[in-house]
């Protein structure tokens, strides 16, 4: 079917990288060189809105802007930049971006060449049918090697990239040739106008003025305000209020988005629970006979349980996550009590990204300070009486008498490093309880690892660990395979006899001892010493597998006293009154909030 | 008669010690003369506020009072006795730091009426003087205790420090030891503590202080030394010989009235803690102005809870304690029904109840601060 006039002058991409290689700032450049963006109201990474995405460097929600290109040969095209999150925790959203385009441009770093999330995501728009093509970023550092990048690009991922832009998004050198590839070599949308409406949702988030605010990219059919739509995974319909394209400073209405066309939609919806990623969008009186294939809803893979460290800020803390809530489907909590640290939620998160992700914004947009209890991922156990349980708080781990067995998430990970490190970053793996899988080189410097790990020692900190085996070089990318049944513990900790819940964790049997000792250590460094001995204990089930003393406290005075002085005396004293209200009591021990924090951070020091 | 304590700042030091947050200035010979005059003004005044008064304690404190001349200091007493009722006994003190050349000023000070001396050693050991910023080394200290003994200060007392940065264990007990062999009437042992605004607070980084243990055991250290030499361990920080106990210093964990003069005085009159402003440019120019009531700033009523908490706090300090009864009478409720059961704490060691005294043991006041901060609130 020939293409109308109009979708011909459509093309919809998005920009693909490992994180650091410049994806934002070449995107940047492109609003900058189609005049969508003013130099002069250019501010740096305009995609990334969020405080913590520019800080960090990371996009951590999908985003989309329509850029007007008036290209060199007279013709105005209009081009849908869909700006990707660059982690393997929103991996899912990722390929649902990717879903909306027809190309992707892969950035890679000609200093660095290919990394794990550069794979990861290469494969991914593969996967997805995309059109790929490379631009070379960094140019004008010292260090750029053009040739070998290219080289490397053509071996590792197999695409063609003799003549691939190479670009420094940074000094702005040959951006107009990116632009001019987007037009020549990513085709054009396809898709039929006059068919039922088929759209894809591939982001959304909540405003308070909008209500959600659905970014679609429209594949079949036409979408016009006071449309009546449904959306196909939940059976929902809304009445369709407006419909526009998102320019860089953010929503224009236009009427309607038709086959081929990126835009949004707004329909007096509440909660971005109802509009999930992936899902397909259809009017309500000429439905689409198949929804788009791949919906599925995110899991969180890892559960945490937060709390206030201030007890009373309970209500505050719901608030605060009933808010990013609506702005983040794949962040789930439900209420839990801790005998340690009182009221709290356990919270269900897609990675350890997405979980400081959320943590940073509690604590910053939402004033809390919180404690957070070791990271946990889901256990299968399966009781003697054939009862399939799934654990995503160790409180809740079945008395190991009535276990049959017990089964853990395994990851299939990617780790791509120079080859110095190699040695060292296998034996990480293997301290981790990793399966070596296989080993390629990408060429004689860099070698890509594939192993098979516990999930639950990649969210432990390993990352952090990989990062300094490798000098930061080596890089990280992961995919959910399954479960496996494996030798799981229980871990608890005693104070003076009493054990504290919120410091319990499962472990594979093997690594209980090791951890139990870590931990043991750390409690004692953090725990204040108090009028009596404190006996730390670890233990499984009544088995006592390591312990320390906290020794009892010797000076707590006030000596001199100046010139009668009494104010001063009472004031430091009230002071001392003051940071023990900021203490858990558990039993008769105080035990103040960094030593929770403090217990979960283990450095790798072997 | 109601007793009454007068303690005079004298705000001058030759140089700031590391640890010192104390309000003192360097300052010419000229200021230390307008600053005398503007005291001597001002304990005029005050005077007639406390008629019904006899005056048994006055203390000069510091600052360094040795700073101003002995015909200055013997200004400033004659004063206090030209204008409060004074008992014949009076136990008047006067903190000095060591110096050359004392001979002459402890004869003046003896003459002017002094009868107990109060020097801040802190160390024997010169390299542990500097690390404090302390202006004098031993032999000066040796050289102005023997003059005050030949000058005839029969009460001398003698401030010792622990928890210097770099000291151990060893050199903290031969300071000790080398203090008793001269066998003052009276000791100090202060822990250090570092505060805000001090050198000390801003070098804390980069000071090697002795851990808790190493300044448990100096504490330790310095109580057996100086109980088994005949010493009373009165107040936590303290220890006299029979009979010598710092008279002025005991009216503040008595609860007894004092009068404080100079910028940064503080004191307690008729159940109403306030002070002066530490600013001597301030001070002075009330006195000059007549302005008396603007040098008292913080003025508190003390009542109430914060009374009953304050009696504890301070009774507390004393090894005597506090008594059960005596407190039952004064505030209508007995100790128990108002901070709960103690047993845990004698059983733990921490405190004695005998003959209606509750009382810290050795071990149980080198932690009273964690068990006083549970039991009292000071918090507004």
């Amino acid at each position: 079917m020939a293409l109308s006039d109009r979708q011909s002058h459509i093309r919809n991409f998005s920009i693909i990288a490992h994180i650091d290689h410049g994806k934002s700032t070449l995107a940047d450049r492109l609003l900058e060189a189609t005049q969508t963006v003013s130099k002069r109201d250019m501010e740096e990474q305009i995609l990334d809105n969020m405080d913590l995405e520019k800080e960090r460097g990371i996009t951590i929600k999908a985003r989309a802007v329509r850029l007007q290109y008036h290209a060199p040969d007279g013709e105005d095209y209009v081009l849908n930049l869909i700006d990707t999150p660059g982690h393997v925790d929103f991996n899912y959203e990722v390929s649902r971006s990717l879903e909306a385009c027809e190309g992707a441009l892969l950035v890679v770093d000609a200093t660095q060449g290919i990394e794990a999330q550069t794979l990861a995501n290469a494969y991914l728009a593969v996967d997805s049918g995309l059109e790929i093509l490379p631009v070379i970023n960094k140019i004008d550092l010292p260090s750029a090697d053009i040739d070998g990048t290219r080289r490397e690009i053509e071996d590792v991922i197999g695409i063609p990239a003799m003549d691939c832009p190479a670009v420094s998004a940074k000094v702005g050198l040959n951006i107009p040739d990116v632009l001019a590839a987007v037009v020549r070599d990513i085709p054009a949308p396809e898709g039929d106008e006059n068919a039922p409406l088929k759209a894809l949702i591939f982001d959304s988030y909540y405003d308070s003025y909008l209500g959600v605010v659905v970014y679609i990219r429209v594949v079949d059919g036409v979408v016009r305000a006071g449309d009546r739509i449904r959306l196909m995974s939940n059976g929902r319909e809304f009445d369709v209020v407006d419909v526009g394209v998102m320019d860089a400073f953010g929503l224009s209405k236009c009427g309607e988005l038709r086959a081929g066309e990126v835009g949004y939609i707004t329909a007096s919806i509440k909660s971005v629970g109802d509009t999930r990623v992936g899902d397909t969008v259809t009017l309500a009186d000429n439905t689409t006979a198949e929804p788009l294939p791949g919906f599925k809803a995110v899991q969180p893979m890892v559960y945490a349980g937060i709390y206030p460290a201030d007890g009373s800020r309970y209500g505050d803390l719901r608030d605060a996550l009933e808010k990013l809530q609506l702005n983040d489907a794949a962040l789930s909590f439900e209420p839990e009590t801790s005998i340690a640290l009182g009221f709290g939620y356990r919270c269900g998160f897609l990675g350890l990204l997405h979980m400081e992700i959320i943590e940073e914004r509690l604590e910053r947009e939402f004033n809390l300070d919180l404690i957070t209890t070791a990271p946990s991922v889901i256990y299968e156990i399966t009781k003697r009486d054939g009862e399939m349980v799934r654990i995503d708080n160790p409180t809740n781990y079945p008395d190991p008498a009535e276990i049959e067995t017990a089964a853990e998430p395994i990851v299939r990970a990617s780790i791509i490093t120079p080859t110095d490190y190699v040695g060292g970053l296998m034996d990480l793996c293997q301290d981790r309880r990793g399966e070596f899988l296989d080993m390629k080189y990408l060429d004689t410097n860099r070698v890509e690892l594939h192993y098979r790990l516990p999930l639950n020692e990649i969210i432990y900190d390993f990352f952090d660990a990989l990062k300094s085996r490798s000098r930061g070089y080596a890089s990280l990318d992961y995919e959910l395979e399954g479960y496996s049944d494996s030798k799981l513990v229980k871990l608890d900790f005693l104070l003076n006899g009493e054990q504290v819940d919120a410091l319990s964790f499962i472990v594979h049997e093997e690594k209980a001892y090791g951890r139990a000792r870590k931990i043991a250590e750390r409690l004692k460094d953090n725990i204040p010493r108090q009028l009596f001995e404190v006996p730390i204990q670890a233990a499984i089930g009544s088995k006592i597998i390591a312990r320390e003393t906290v020794k009892a406290m010797r000076k707590d005075v006030l000596a001199k006293c100046y010139g009668g002085d009494i104010t001063r005396k009472k004031k430091l004293l009230e002071k001392q009154k003051e940071g023990k209200k900021k203490m858990r009591q558990l039993g008769s021990v105080q035990v103040s909030p960094e030593a929770f924090m403090a217990v979960l951070k283990l450095e790798d020091d072997d | 008669m109601q007793k009454l304590g007068l303690y005079l700042h004298i705000p001058f030091c030759v140089r700031k010690c590391h640890y010192c947050d104390f309000y003192s200035a360097p300052s010419g010979k000229g200021a230390r003369a307008a600053y005398v005059r503007a005291l001597c003004r001002h304990l005029a005044v005050a005077a007639g506020e406390v008629q019904d008064f006899s005056v048994d304690t006055v203390y000069f404190g510091g600052g360094t009072p040795t700073l101003l001349t002995g015909a200055e200091l013997h200004e400033l007493l004659d004063a206090v006795r030209t204008h409060y009722a004074m008992e014949p006994d009076a136990e008047i003190t006067v903190e000095c730091n060591p110096v050359t050349a004392a001979e002459g000023l402890m004869k003046e000070l003896r003459t002017a009426g002094f009868n107990r001396l109060s020097i801040g050693l802190q160390s024997v050991h010169d390299s542990e003087l500097q690390l404090l910023g302390r202006p004098h080394d031993y032999a000066a200290f040796l050289e102005t205790y023997k003059a005050a003994r030949r000058a005839g200060f029969a009460n001398v007392s003698v401030d010792l420090m622990f928890g210097i940065p770099g000291q151990t264990v060893q050199s903290f007990s031969h300071t000790v030891d080398t203090l008793l062999a001269l066998s003052p009437e009276h000791i100090s042992a202060y822990g250090l503590r570092i505060e805000e605004g001090t050198p000390f607070y801003r070098m804390q980084p980069t000071l090697t202080l002795p851990d808790e243990d190493a300044e448990a055991e100096m504490a330790e250290l310095v109580a057996q030394r100086l109980t088994a030499a005949g010493y009373e361990h009165y107040e936590i920080s303290n220890y006299a010989r029979p009979g010598k106990r710092s008279r002025h210093n005991m009216r503040y964990w008595l609860g007894a009235d004092y009068l404080g003069f100079g910028p940064g005085a503080h004191s307690y009159l008729h159940g109403t803690r306030f002070e002066t402003a530490p600013d001597r440019g301030a001070y002075l120019a009330a006195v000059e102005q007549g302005a008396f009531t603007t040098l008292r700033q913080n003025a508190s009523v003390i009542a109430g809870k914060e009374k009953m908490d304050e009696y504890v706090m301070l009774r507390m300090r004393l090894f005597e304690g506090l008594d059960l009864q005596d407190f039952t009478s004064r505030f209508g409720i007995t100790f128990r029904e108002e901070y709960g059961d103690v047993t845990p704490l004698i059983k733990g060691g921490f405190l004695t109840c005998t003959n209606g005294r509750l009382a810290f043991t050795e071990g149980g006041m080198r932690v009273s601060n964690a068990i006083l901060s549970e039991w009292l609130d000071f918090g507004k």
